[in-house]
């Protein structure tokens, strides 16, 4: 159990904290043929996609409503309209995500009723054409990057997702902010069958009796199925689907490892965001101005039937909770999926789930992360690990090194989040990069793990470091780099383990200029590899390293 | 800066883009952002763009995280010193600053600020969210100027009053009012000038200074690449102003000549002829003859060394076709510097150009080039209409280029390789002909096994 510190200080500097449409902004991205809207001026869009695109190295699909100082005074409504018109003309998405930000948020005006009646204005045009459109409500000046994902995520899920007859109808509406004069969709009258499937006409049924939203989100649900008296086999519970519903910290090499996990059982996964379809780099066909791939609205719509809900991340667990409640399926939950213990966890779980026991596959994959915990533990057990990232990245990685004998002497989130409570170390801080790197330097920490911006804070205090989180803008392929299931996390292990070997071949002899980096120095490299047991520092005792390469079988 | 001051930044007078526009254009100032239809920057951004240079300076956010959240350290202007500049500092709002009013919190950062980093100065930013909330920013910055000793900048310019554009007239109207003047050097000499609206992209400053050096001539301030606090607070004792490929900041260089009597001239570092212009224009302001004599010779043994050098480019490179998109004096002077290396330039992106480099452009292409929408898709239609061999245009094209299997080499702000001066200009052949000649383009654009004809 952590205890969680915040800091005194009153101005963040180099902050760690990204706001909440960015978060927002991100599951939006793992739909496909889907385009994400900032409600805001268009510097909210335009920085956040210039960090994206240089996070991702992939064009961002992400536009803005340009809100100006008369439409953020007189009244946003306009150009959020005349935006969603320009889209649904040029851009033509499947999908649109409507955020909000401080500017539009700071004025307190009826967002969530501005698009319901935009809704209902539009809808019996163009049927065919009709994008879902979800609105979330994430001000800039509230929470980070998670609970913005969070907001997101949960949006979406009651968007598409519709409330049981009779169980939700009262839960929701007492607690809808924005939302709060609709009638609950329980009371939606029975649309026409024919139409029902048709996006535009679920927009209208909406738009007219939008079902409340949760005190963070401005939901359009498109629920035809809410509407329909009798039920159907789209109804009906496929025990196979399972609803993967992922967090921040999972990179499209863990989606896919995880979505191969799920399939090993015969399981039929959809997740939801799945940017490992959209932002992994990949080369499309052709250019488009939406997303290339993700869950796409027919996957979307098929959650209602699933058979189990994995929360894989716990910034996706409000959303899970919702949707498990919606569909009465097997709530999986888990806080990470980094690590032995974790990934045992859900594996049992999908065998109780199915019956069958784990292919083979599965079971080479574990045999080799357990070897793998083995040969890392000499090298990082008792190193000291200073971690900054988002919440759900923290426990992550921070309990996969701790797995393996490693000390978490300092670990840093940008927002608090009730998750951080349960990481298996002394405390969590929350902070800025300035308070990582003191905190870091005083606990003399050896490997620090973080973003980007937390290279330059490694080099000052002399540790090694290996970049995990967003923003990753000096490291190519950090998309398809693993962190969590069996695979994963071996992959996060060795490359931790090397970081630390590699930054005592470099600094093995002190007064001696450190060794070049470049490719062409692996004669170098070489030679400094055989000295490791003689000058290796505190981080790798020599003398476990002698065992681990006299017992080695090799 | 209030609304009507803020107005009377768009009545540039030394501007032709504006005055050749009719009454009523001139009052609308700069184009709105369009909803839906912009991928530009906000005033505040662009206000960043030309302060954050000065390098050993706190630049301090006042607003939500994201204005600085998102953008700190991610420009790619260099500095040769103070690395202040890089870290973000911000004062990231809270709910109940927005409620309670954020004037002590922002009070309380700056003295934060100056007690960690005693920097010579604090540029304080305002945002979208504290204008609307109305907190007095020039009233916190006295305030906290009297209190710590430093002078403490405001920089109203939210985010929401407008475009990229009008962010850098914004700061250099904050320059002039706060900063120029506030300083008197002691080591004046009748060749120093100034360079407004340099920002030392990938250290492009560095290629061009030691030319200016050779001439006698020292950059008294470049506002702003990697600049001082000090040296731009004493820019008023320059002898001359050039301005960098810069329609927003002509208002500064004229503030500047009103004020202190410092003639200008616009010019550009891109390309063989354009350098030669602008260290011609350099010597004609200075008005000394032993400086243009000078001049000459150094232009005549540069443009040489320059000539010898990309000959073997421009023979790899000639008969190629390049599509441009980039903005201001850039989109017409890198028209020219394709054509010295034998590309044809077949097609030029007119959006961001002002009326009178759009001439430029008509007078070095024809009509028929000129492209007057700067969407990925129209881009890409152009450059496969045209059998374009490159997009030469801004990062933010660069995926929308390699996405379309298309060579890119990235000409504006984010870029990492410097272009200006006549080693740029030998760079700029280089790189080009390794984004045309890379043997990356035949493998990408290889059908897959599966989609060969008679495959199965």
């Amino acid at each position: 159990m952590a205890e969680i510190i915040t800091g005194e200080r009153r101005a963040a500097i180099d902050p760690l904290k990204f706001s909440q449409p960015l978060g927002a902004a991100l599951v939006f991205l793992g739909l496909a043929d889907s385009l994400p809207i900032m409600h805001g001026s268009q510097g909210c869009a335009s920085f956040a996609k210039a960090l994206l695109t240089r996070h991702f190295n992939e064009p961002i699909p992400l536009q803005t409503t340009a809100i100006s100082e008369v439409t953020a005074v007189m009244g946003s409504g306009e150009a959020m309209v005349a935006t969603l018109d320009a889209i649904r003309k040029k851009q033509r998405p499947a999908i649109i995500g409507l955020l909000t930000t401080g500017v539009t948020e700071v004025s307190g005006e009826d967002i969530g009723g501005q698009l319901r009646t935009y809704l209902a204005t539009w809808a019996d045009a163009d049927a065919d054409t009709a994008p879902l459109i979800i609105g979330v409500s994430t001000p800039d000046f509230l929470g980070g990057l998670s609970d913005g994902w969070s907001a997101a995520l949960e949006a979406l899920i009651r968007a598409v997702v519709p409330a049981p007859m009779t169980a939700e109808a009262g839960s929701d509406a007492p607690t809808a902010l924005i939302a709060a004069s609709a009638p609950p969709a329980a009371t939606l009258p029975a649309a026409p069958p024919a139409a029902a499937s048709s996006a535009a006409t679920m927009l209208a049924g909406a738009a007219r009796a939008i079902p409340a939203a949760a005190p963070v989100t401005t939901t359009v649900p498109a629920s035809p199925l809410s509407r329909r008296a009798g039920t159907t086999d789209e109804d009906v519970a496929d025990r196979n689907l399972v609803a993967v519903l992922a967090g921040p910290a999972l990179t499209a090499a863990d989606l896919d490892e995880v979505a191969g996990l799920v399939r090993a059982f015969g399981l039929d996964p959809v997740l939801v965001p799945d940017l490992s379809a959209s932002v992994d780099g990949h080369l499309a066909p052709a250019w488009q101005p939406t997303t290339t791939g993700g869950a796409g609205l027919a996957e979307l719509r098929s959650l209602r039937r699933a058979g189990a809900v994995l929360v894989a991340g716990a910034t996706a667990a409000p959303a899970g909770e919702l949707l498990a409640a919606r569909t009465g399926a097997r709530l999986l939950h888990h806080r990470h999926l980094s690590g032995l213990t974790e990934t045992d966890a859900l594996v049992a779980e999908l065998m109780a789930h199915t019956g069958r026991t784990a292919p083979e596959q599965v079971r080479r994959a574990r045999a080799r992360l357990a070897d793998g915990l083995l040969d890392a533990h000499f090298v990082l057990g008792g190193v000291r690990v200073a971690i900054a990232g988002e919440p759900e990245t923290l426990l992550a990685a921070g309990s996969l090194l701790r797995d393996v004998g490693a000390e978490i002497v300092t670990a840093v989130s940008p927002t608090p989040a009730p998750a951080l409570a349960d990481a298996p170390w002394a405390e969590v801080v929350i902070g800025d990069l300035t308070e990582f790197a003191e905190r870091a330097q005083a606990a003399g920490a050896e490997l620090v793990l973080g973003s980007s911006h937390a290279r330059g804070i490694a080099e000052r205090i002399g540790a090694a470091f290996l970049p995990i989180g967003f923003p990753i803008f000096d490291r190519l392929g950090t998309a398809l780099a693993g962190t969590a299931g069996y695979a994963g996390s071996l992959r996060l292990l060795l490359d931790a383990a090397n970081r630390v070997l590699d930054h005592g071949h470099a600094h093995a002899r002190p007064g001696r200029p450190p060794l070049p980096a470049s490719p062409g120095s692996a004669a170098a490299g070489h030679r400094a590899a055989t000295e490791i047991p003689q000058q290796g520092r505190a981080t790798a005792e020599p003398d476990e390293l002698d065992n681990l390469f006299q017992e080695s079988p090799c | 800066m209030a609304a009507t001051e803020r107005a009377a930044l768009f009545t540039e007078t030394a501007c032709d883009h504006n005055n050749a526009k009719s009454a009523k254009a001139r009052k609308a100032g700069c184009p709105k952002p369009k909803p839906g239809g912009t991928s530009g920057g906000c005033t505040f951004d662009g206000a960043m763009i030309t302060l954050v240079p000065i390098t050993d300076s706190a630049h301090l956010v006042h607003g939500p995280i994201s204005c600085a959240g998102n953008s700190w350290d991610g420009r790619g202007s260099l500095s040769s010193g103070p690395t202040l500049f890089r870290h973000g500092f911000t004062t990231d709002m809270s709910e109940n600053d927005v409620v309670l009013g954020g004037e002590q919190r922002l009070f309380d950062s700056i003295c934060e600020v100056v007690e960690r980093y005693a920097p010579p100065a604090v540029f304080v930013y305002s945002t979208c969210v504290t204008a609307m909330i109305g907190d007095d920013l020039g009233a916190v910055c006295a305030a906290a100027a009297e209190q710590t000793g430093v002078p403490v900048i405001p920089v109203e310019a939210p985010g929401f009053v407008g475009n990229k554009n009008l962010g850098n007239k914004i700061a250099g109207q904050t320059l002039l009012d706060h900063v120029i003047g506030t300083v008197e050097p002691g080591d004046v000499t009748d060749l120093d000038v100034n360079l407004i609206g340099e920002y030392n992209i990938a250290g492009e400053l560095w290629d061009v200074v030691p030319l200016l050096t050779r001439l006698g001539i020292r950059v008294r301030s470049c506002i702003s690449g990697d600049a001082r606090y000090r040296d731009i607070a004493a820019a008023h004792r320059a002898k001359a102003t050039m301005v960098v490929c810069s329609r927003a900041l002509l208002g500064l260089a004229r503030g500047l000549e009103e004020r202190y009597g410092i003639p200008w001239f616009e010019g550009s570092f891109y390309g063989v002829s354009a350098m030669g212009d602008t260290l011609r224009g350099f010597a004609r302001l200075l008005d000394d003859d032993e400086l243009s004599r000078r001049t000459e010779e150094l232009i005549a043994v540069e443009e040489a060394a320059v000539e010898a050098a990309i000959a073997p480019y421009r023979a790899r490179l000639t008969g190629r076709k390049a599509v441009l998109y980039t903005g201001g004096v850039k989109s017409w002077s890198i028209v020219s510097a394709l054509q010295d290396l034998g590309i044809e330039v077949v097609g030029s992106g007119i959006t961001k150009s002002s009326d009178g480099d759009v001439d430029k452009i008509r007078e070095l292409l024809g009509d028929a080039k000129m492209i007057s929408e700067g969407s990925p898709r129209e881009l890409l239609r152009v450059a496969e209409e045209t059998g374009a061999d490159i997009l030469v245009a801004g990062g933010r094209n660069q995926y929308t280029a390699l996405k379309g299997r298309l060579p890119f080499l990235d000409i504006n702000q984010e870029r990492h390789i410097p272009y200006a001066g006549y080693t740029g200009m030998v760079e700029f052949a280089r790189r080009l002909d390794m984004a045309i000649a890379s043997p990356v383009w035949e493998q990408v654009r290889r059908p897959a096994p599966w989609d060969l004809v008679g495959a199965h």
